[in-house]
């Protein structure tokens, strides 16, 4: 009883432990965003503010293009999410169900470019869209997504597996299409998987820093991820209090998505794992 | 039957073509060209001249100080893999416990992982700079005489920066496999392992490894990948490659050749020097793993 006892304590002193690691930087942003901004400078330096003030929150009405660049936030997470939801689902259709020559090629092909790291292509994507007049808009973010992300249609992939092939069957030989299995027996069994890539993507684009600040140049089409990155940088002097008020803003979304849709969200991920 | 074979297949790459379409224009199209580029000087205006191998001579004879920022980012990406899987594995390990909580603990491990990189990078400079910084203070407190400025001291920085790894969204999503294929793992063998008297090492190096080794495998070469590929965003926003160029990974020095000095052609010769590294380093993982893999019959 006693060795249990020590033994819940001692699980309980690491599970606290990892928590404040991976809060820290968490708690810092949030309790800055309290903070006037000469208490950054504070040795020794604390992370609760001593004089917790909301002017930092009601200052952000002067940063420049704040507005704009949670609108191109919103645009780019819309417009890639929808995209990537209907192209993958449809590519991993015949991936996970149907029998052709040449499936375990593809498969293998997608598996494959799920390993080329995005600034492996980047460079002639650049050229690419620069030659097409699409730099500065939107489309170098939003185009590729309706092309299909491999990391998606894996996902898909393994959920479809997991559907009963005596689904599809009965309908073949009732003479269904596949687009008719796919769109009225698949599609409606995948909801899950459905919230699962759409709550995923929407994260991942919410976060996105790198290929937005290779293809958008001005400020009114920066998301916030970019925005608040060259808002720090362009500052004489660095305004900790307005970045921490705007990190603790941009921290909300993604961990609200999470909070809504953890199931879909641990479940989807651990479907990868599978075979 | 070959008929319905034959429209079957056509059907099938209907439903492929957005993904191969796509693969051929913002991937394979993408690797050729870098290979190509990387045989000439351009600065994206005017026409691309041809000059051979000139910069690969001129990267292997260390000018811009590519010796420097190819030993960065092997430095970057072996710690980084090795503390992202270690820690992914042992937080999963963490949650297998038998106590009450795991669910509320799970949720609280993997929380911060959706948070963006780049509001953490803000914190993590408050955490890590030297005087002021939050770290240093705690670590004063303890007694530690001058602790390094994390983020400026050119001797440190490249041992920093693989450790933060652990707050990027793929070590949390490695977290949940291993969590998962710990679940799958036989009661009884823990049961029989205990029963035989084993210590808890033992069963974790005997059991648990080998049982889980193929997802163990699977999560190295996630993480191996998405090092490479969030190098960017976890080293940028805090150093940009810095001091000089003591934090440059191939991704920064790319993106800095390619769009801040429009050395094109050089930068696509980085491109190909890192697609080679991320094949034969994924071979390499295979290569090491081919025996002590366990697939269950």
């Amino acid at each position: 009883m006693k060795r249990n006892c020590w033994r819940l304590l001692r699980v309980y002193l690491i599970w606290a432990a990892i928590i404040f690691i991976l809060w820290l930087p968490i708690a810092v942003i949030v309790c800055g965003s309290f903070k006037p901004l000469i208490e950054f400078s504070d040795y020794p330096p604390h992370i609760l503010p001593r004089r917790p003030t909301f002017q930092n929150y009601l200052a952000l009405k002067n940063v420049p293009h704040l507005l704009d660049y949670l609108r191109n936030t919103i645009i780019l997470m819309v417009g890639t999410t929808l995209g990537t939801l209907i192209s993958s689902s449809l590519v991993a259709y015949p991936l996970a169900r149907m029998r052709f020559r040449g499936r375990n090629f593809w498969f293998g092909t997608i598996l494959a470019t799920m390993m080329v790291p995005s600034c492996v292509t980047v460079i002639p994507q650049y050229i690419l869209f620069s030659k097409l007049g699409w730099l500065n808009t939107f489309w170098p973010l939003i185009v590729p997504a309706w092309f299909a992300y491999p990391y998606n249609v894996f996902l898909f992939r393994q959920f479809y597996k997991t559907i009963p092939s005596s689904l599809d069957e009965a309908a073949r030989i009732d003479g269904a299409t596949e687009w008719q299995i796919f769109v009225k027996i698949i599609v409606p069994l995948s909801r899950p998987i459905f919230i699962t890539i759409g709550l995923l993507s929407s994260i991942f684009w919410w976060n996105e820093f790198f290929l937005p600040l290779v293809f958008i140049q001005s400020e009114e089409l920066k998301p916030l991820s970019v925005g608040i990155y060259s808002f720090a940088r362009t500052l004489f002097r660095m305004r900790w209090d307005l970045v921490m008020a705007i990190a603790s803003l941009m921290l909300i979304p993604p961990l609200l998505l999470f909070a809504l849709g953890r199931r879909y969200i641990t479940e989807g991920i651990k479907t990868t794992g599978l075979k | 039957m070959n008929r319905m074979s034959y429209r079957s297949t056509l059907a099938a790459y209907l439903f492929l073509s957005p993904w191969v379409i796509g693969l051929l224009i913002f991937v394979g199209g993408p690797i050729v060209t870098i290979f190509i580029l990387s045989l000439t000087k351009w600065d994206l205006l005017g026409s691309p001249t041809w000059i051979g191998l000139r910069n690969y001579i001129n990267m292997f004879q260390g000018k811009g100080d590519f010796w420097l920022v190819f030993a960065n980012t092997l430095i970057y990406t072996v710690i980084g893999v090795l503390v992202s899987v270690v820690w992914a594995l042992f937080t999963a390990l963490l949650l297998n416990q038998k106590v009450p909580g795991t669910g509320l603990a799970g949720a609280l491990f993997f929380a911060p992982a959706v948070v963006p990189y780049i509001a953490t990078a803000f914190a993590l400079q408050l955490i890590l700079r030297g005087d002021l910084g939050i770290l240093n203070y705690w670590l004063r407190v303890i007694g530690v005489r001058n602790p390094p400025s994390w983020l400026m001291d050119p001797q440190v920085i490249i041992w920093v920066l693989p450790a933060l790894t652990i707050y990027t969204f793929y070590t949390g999503q490695m977290m949940l496999i291993f969590d998962a294929a710990l679940k799958e793992v036989p009661k009884e063998l823990y049961e029989i392992a205990q029963l035989d008297g084993a210590s808890s090492l033992t069963i974790f190096t005997k059991v648990t490894l080998p049982m889980i080794s193929p997802i163990l495998l699977f999560n190295v070469i996630v993480s191996f990948i998405n090092t490479l590929n969030m190098s960017f965003t976890v080293i940028y926003p805090l150093t940009a490659g810095g001091p000089g160029k003591t934090s440059t990974v191939l991704s920064v020095d790319l993106y800095e050749n390619a769009f801040k000095g429009f050395r094109i052609g050089y930068a696509c010769a980085e491109a190909v020097v890192l697609f080679v590294l991320c094949v034969l380093g994924t071979a390499c993982i295979f290569w090491l793993s081919r025996r002590r893999v366990y697939y269950e019959a």
